[in-house]
């Protein structure tokens, strides 16, 4: 999958201008997808479709090899078993994000913090499908000997929003931004799984509480901060004119 | 007051360690196989004929299906309980969970939705390499019929060896394998080269070897021969010593390796040569990930091997024993 090539263009563009300034480390010329083989992708996509009816099971997997024309026999191409269905199915929803990303990326507000909520509540909407069989899913994912891989997951969706969302920070709170986004995902994907409202109307409320929440908490932070930097400095003048040497 | 036993009166046990050498290390027996290389002259060297390992020795290829015959017609009669004795029965948990991992037997499926047609529950034809006296093959067929109600697919179990094969036909009419009877088909054939009359090409579903490739002549050859039997999709499967990947673990399992299984081999089958080789036979065996490679080069697809391209396969026991698996891609004729 390639990154949009009107970004892709600007980019280059910028690059050519002012050269070795404010470059990132993200490559929009190399392919960042995942290596599944072709026989994979292929299986676990026919099982995909098979998910609604029949959950994150080995029945749906099962059904999708032989949807594939594989035999039976071929389930040992996947050691994880289910698990690499979920995963599969993390992994094609967040590079479909990026696919996604142009139209988003013209929405007039284009503050961070708005792309931000409507990338995740456009990968919430893909849960849509199979929102009925998702407790399964994250009950295997929270399997001891899965647990690793899927938090690894986690951490790549919210970086991979952040990063389309335009994020160019360049102090702790990358790291900060990115877990809290962690955090209020996984929160609301569960809270989605329990959502009766029409249209996922309260997951949206959800998560614009938890968003607003984690920004006034960020604020308070920062303004914290500044207000101890404020009184530290003041602190330091006062001893410097009563001569001690700081 | 019970005599005391004294020196001058050895139990059977201690004469026959006294008589035979008692005890040989791996340096010994590394040792013993270079003396004896170059104390024998070899001619089909100097004729520059292919030349193959048997154990630590080098012999020409043409003589290493023979010697190896001969090795496991002495070991057959004794082969079950060696391999508890060696393996101090780990080698049973192995299998069970060899034939476990790969799932054998047909599933008759939920009727899809999507799909309405009739779920298919074709019987799977499976191939046992160097499988002579059953113990996978049993596995296979007890796991299909237990777990997936599967009372159809068949077995063919394949062996270089007669004496090993005749081992399993006696086993199989043992009242617990008797239901399994039926559905065995038992050949005497070499696995790099399979009658292809009775093993026609694209033909078999689930092909395994356990304790059995590192045996052959060409192991490579076995592959392409096992790619060509394979239907489209199918899976090689082989259960292999390999070697440890701990090192404190390895020093203690090359000690026992080297140390006690060929006099075990002496004491209860009466045949250390035999075990002397089967160790050997395990050290020259390729590691795990070139092992690996191989059956990529061969043209299977390796399952499990992540995006940096580790693993790939599954170490038993720290690694004294490892499942590689390949399957057979749908558009590999």
């Amino acid at each position: 999958m390639s990154r949009p090539h009107s970004l892709a263009k600007i980019r280059c563009a910028t690059a050519r201008r002012i050269p070795r300034l404010n470059q990132n480390y993200h490559s929009y010329e190399h392919d960042s997808s995942p290596s599944y083989k072709p026989e994979e992708d292929v299986i676990l996509a026919a099982a995909i479709n098979h998910v609604p009816t029949h959950g994150f099971t080995s029945t749906a997997l099962s059904n999708g090899i032989r949807d594939a024309g594989y035999p039976d026999v071929a389930a040992n191409l996947f050691p994880e078993g289910v698990f690499s269905l979920v995963k599969y199915h993390l992994v094609t929803e967040r590079l479909a994000l990026s696919r996604n990303a142009p139209g988003a990326a013209s929405t007039a507000s284009g503050s961070v913090l708005d792309m931000v909520r409507h990338l995740t509540l456009q990968r919430l909407q893909a849960n849509k499908p199979i929102i009925h069989r998702w407790q399964e899913a994250l009950a295997i994912l929270a399997m001891p000997k899965h647990l690793a891989p899927s938090l690894r997951e986690l951490a790549l969706l919210s970086d991979e929003i952040h990063f389309l969302a335009g994020d160019k920070t360049v102090d702790t709170s990358w790291y900060t931004k990115r877990a809290g986004l962690s955090a209020i995902y996984a929160s609301t994907e569960l809270f989605m799984t329990q959502d009766k409202s029409p249209n996922f109307k309260e997951t949206e409320d959800f998560l614009d509480r938890k968003l607003e929440a984690a920004h006034s908490w960020r604020r308070t932070v920062a303004d914290a901060g500044q207000w101890a930097g404020v009184q530290a400095m003041g602190i330091v003048s006062a001893l410097r004119s009563k001569g001690v040497r700081v | 007051m019970p005599p005391r036993i004294t020196a001058s009166a050895p139990s059977p046990f201690q004469k026959l360690l006294i008589t035979r050498q008692p005890y040989r290390c791996l340096s010994c027996s590394i040792r013993l196989s270079q003396s004896q290389s170059e104390s024998a002259p070899q001619p089909q060297n100097a004729s520059s004929q292919p030349t193959t390992h048997f154990g630590f020795e080098e012999i020409p290829s043409s003589s290493k299906s023979s010697r190896v015959s001969s090795v496991f017609s002495s070991v057959a009669s004794s082969y079950d309980t060696m391999n508890d004795l060696m393996s101090l029965g780990i080698h049973r948990l192995w299998k069970d969970h060899f034939v476990r991992s790969l799932n054998p037997g047909s599933k008759p499926l939920l009727p899809a939705s999507s799909t309405s047609q009739e779920p298919r529950t074709e019987p799977w034809t499976m191939l046992d390499i160097a499988g002579g006296t059953g113990d996978i093959a049993f596995r296979l067929l007890a796991h299909a019929s237990l777990l997936n109600n599967d009372h159809t697919s068949r077995v063919i179990v394949s062996d270089i060896n007669p004496a090993m094969l005749s081992a399993g036909r006696t086993r199989a009419q043992q009242p617990q394998y008797a239901p399994y009877a039926p559905r065995l088909e038992w050949l005497e054939a070499n696995a790099e080269s399979l009658p292809p009359s009775i093993i026609k090409d694209n033909s078999i579903d689930l092909y395994t070897v356990a304790f059995g490739i590192r045996n052959f002549t060409s192991p490579l050859k076995a592959l392409r021969e096992a790619y060509r039997v394979l239907k489209p999709g199918g899976v090689f499967a082989c259960l292999e010593f390999s070697k440890v990947e701990n090192r404190v673990l390895d020093a203690v399992y090359k000690r026992w390796s080297f140390g006690a299984i060929p006099i075990i081999g002496q004491l209860v089958a009466g045949d250390r040569d035999s075990y002397q080789y089967l160790v050997e036979s395990i050290e020259r065996f390729p590691r795990q990930r070139e092992w690996r490679d191989r059956i990529s080069e061969a043209g299977f697809l390796v399952p499990g091997v992540d995006e940096r391209g580790e693993g790939g396969w599954e170490n038993l026991t720290g690694g004294v024993a490892a499942i590689h698996k390949g399957i057979k891609p749908l558009n590999g004729g």
